[in-house]
């Protein structure tokens, strides 16, 4: 801590360890959600779509609860990695995604140099890792060639999915952790704290 | 799991896990450009059939899991073929259009799915966590904070487990689980995800600085209690995993089953 300012920036073993547990909790949740998931996909009508932001969860609420750098990174690719071991449906390219989106959201934060972490760059990170998961799926999924009304409904449903799972919701439930006090000892000191002890 | 995994002394939980790891993940960019039905057909055959000899999953678990899976990667798929692009016009009704091109793609789009999930599930039963987070650490230097940060956070699904049903007990002393409507529901939902969130960051610091009280982020020369290394089963490993995706390729290119072997041409 006393060698500078940038110290307490850097991760250290607890943040990890917190991160890693939060992210082995959404992967958990991936893998039950997974199933639910498959299920309203038949119609063709995108259902699905909207339940997509949930998988982006992860970055986004391990940002706004450790405000370090990295963090959103790490959670969104452990949490993937944990599907993949739990066998998640679609094995392997959770991963993929899981590293893409986790880089897109961590972006955001970096944008704002890890000092805002208000509900708008929450859904904005949300909204990167939506872009990041479009980009995979217009190769893999071979988006373009759907239908051009389709398309639309598909895309507008996952923005709406990703704005309100993993932006306004992980912004509730950190709001919610906040009170428990727990939030105190991970974040890195501000300058209002030291302000407190004058 | 262990109820679950029939015998753990087969030939694929003997390979090197990050070889495993890493072979197994480029196999969605080898299969990311196929674009040949015919390709795909073959390939997924032939990981159906690599998925029944080295599947760590007992049989009964094993053919639901097939037979979920197959249904569902043609549910994936089911957009594509009601409302995809395409010239010849199998079956139309209001907004529902059926192409050969379209048809092409969603059975393409279904089966990439399908052997991704029956390769992800190869991996997924066949590979102990212990055993690839130390060779993560071994073999491919993943910083050791990282993978012991995983392997504790492993150990701690089982505590949440138990916190979860403690909560559930708490919320039937008192009459919780009684109450109807949504409100209700959300209160409960509430009370189970930001506890055990609460609990599981408290847990997670405080055996973080357990680990850091014995010199844990010490990095040199540090010793692993499992070395990982590798045997003759590596390279069986690699020779059947090539075997099985040049199989599909050859088996497309010598008896194609259809006429579309690039999905992408109009």
């Amino acid at each position: 801590m006393s060698k500078g300012k940038n110290t307490n920036l850097r991760l250290n073993l607890s943040d990890i360890l917190v991160t890693i547990v939060i992210a082995l909790v959404f992967g958990l949740v991936f893998r039950l959600l997974g199933p639910v998931y498959d299920l309203v996909k038949p119609f063709g009508l995108h259902l699905d779509a909207l339940l997509y932001g949930i998988w982006f969860i992860a970055a986004p609420f391990a940002a706004l609860l450790i405000r370090k750098p990295g963090v959103a990174f790490l959670a969104e690719t452990a949490a993937a990695l944990a599907e993949m071991l739990f066998a998640g449906s679609g094995g392997v390219i959770n991963l993929y995604y899981g590293l893409l989106q986790g880089a897109f959201s961590e972006a955001v934060f970096a944008a704002w140099r890890y000092k805002k972490f208000s509900l708008g760059i929450a859904s904005l990170s949300a909204f990167a890792a939506l872009i990041a998961s479009i980009i995979l799926d217009a190769g893999y999924a071979y988006l373009p060639l759907l239908a051009g009304w389709n398309l639309i409904l598909y895309l507008v449903f996952r923005v709406i999915g990703s704005v309100l799972f993993s932006g306004l919701f992980p912004y509730a439930l950190v709001k919610g952790l906040e009170k428990t006090g727990v939030t105190q000892s991970l974040r890195p000191v501000t300058k209002e704290d030291y302000n407190v002890l004058k | 799991m262990d109820t679950v995994l029939t015998n753990t002394s087969t030939l694929f939980f003997k390979i090197n896990p990050s070889l495993k790891f890493i072979l197994i993940s480029s196999l969605f960019i080898v299969y990311l450009f196929v674009q040949n039905l015919n390709t795909m057909i073959w390939a997924s055959l032939f990981f159906l059939i690599l998925y029944y000899f080295v599947s760590g999953l007992s049989g009964k678990w094993s053919f639901w899991f097939v037979l979920i899976t197959l249904i569902v990667s043609l549910f994936s798929a089911s957009a594509m073929i009601l409302f995809g692009k395409g010239s010849h016009i199998i079956y139309h009704q209001s907004l529902i259009l059926i192409t050969q091109e379209s048809l092409a793609r969603g059975v393409l789009l279904g089966l990439r799915t399908f052997t991704f999930s029956l390769i992800g599930m190869i991996f997924a039963t066949t590979t102990l966590p212990v055993p690839f987070f130390y060779s993560l650490m071994q073999q491919l230097r993943v910083p050791v904070r990282y993978a012991y940060g995983c392997l504790a956070a492993f150990r701690m699904i089982p505590i949440m487990a138990e916190e979860f049903m403690h909560i559930r007990q708490a919320m039937r002393v008192r009459g919780m689980t009684r109450q109807k409507g949504v409100k209700a529901f959300c209160e409960r939902m509430t009370r189970y995800t930001i506890t055990m969130l609460a609990q599981s960051i408290r847990r997670a610091q405080r055996t973080a600085i357990a680990m850091e009280a014995k010199r844990f982020s010490m990095t040199e020369k540090r010793t692993y209690f499992y070395e990982i290394g590798w045997s003759r089963n590596d390279v069986y490993f690699v020779i059947i995993l090539l075997l099985t995706v040049a199989l599909g390729f050859v088996f497309s290119s010598y008896f194609p089953l259809t006429p579309y072997t690039n999905v992408l041409d109009q």
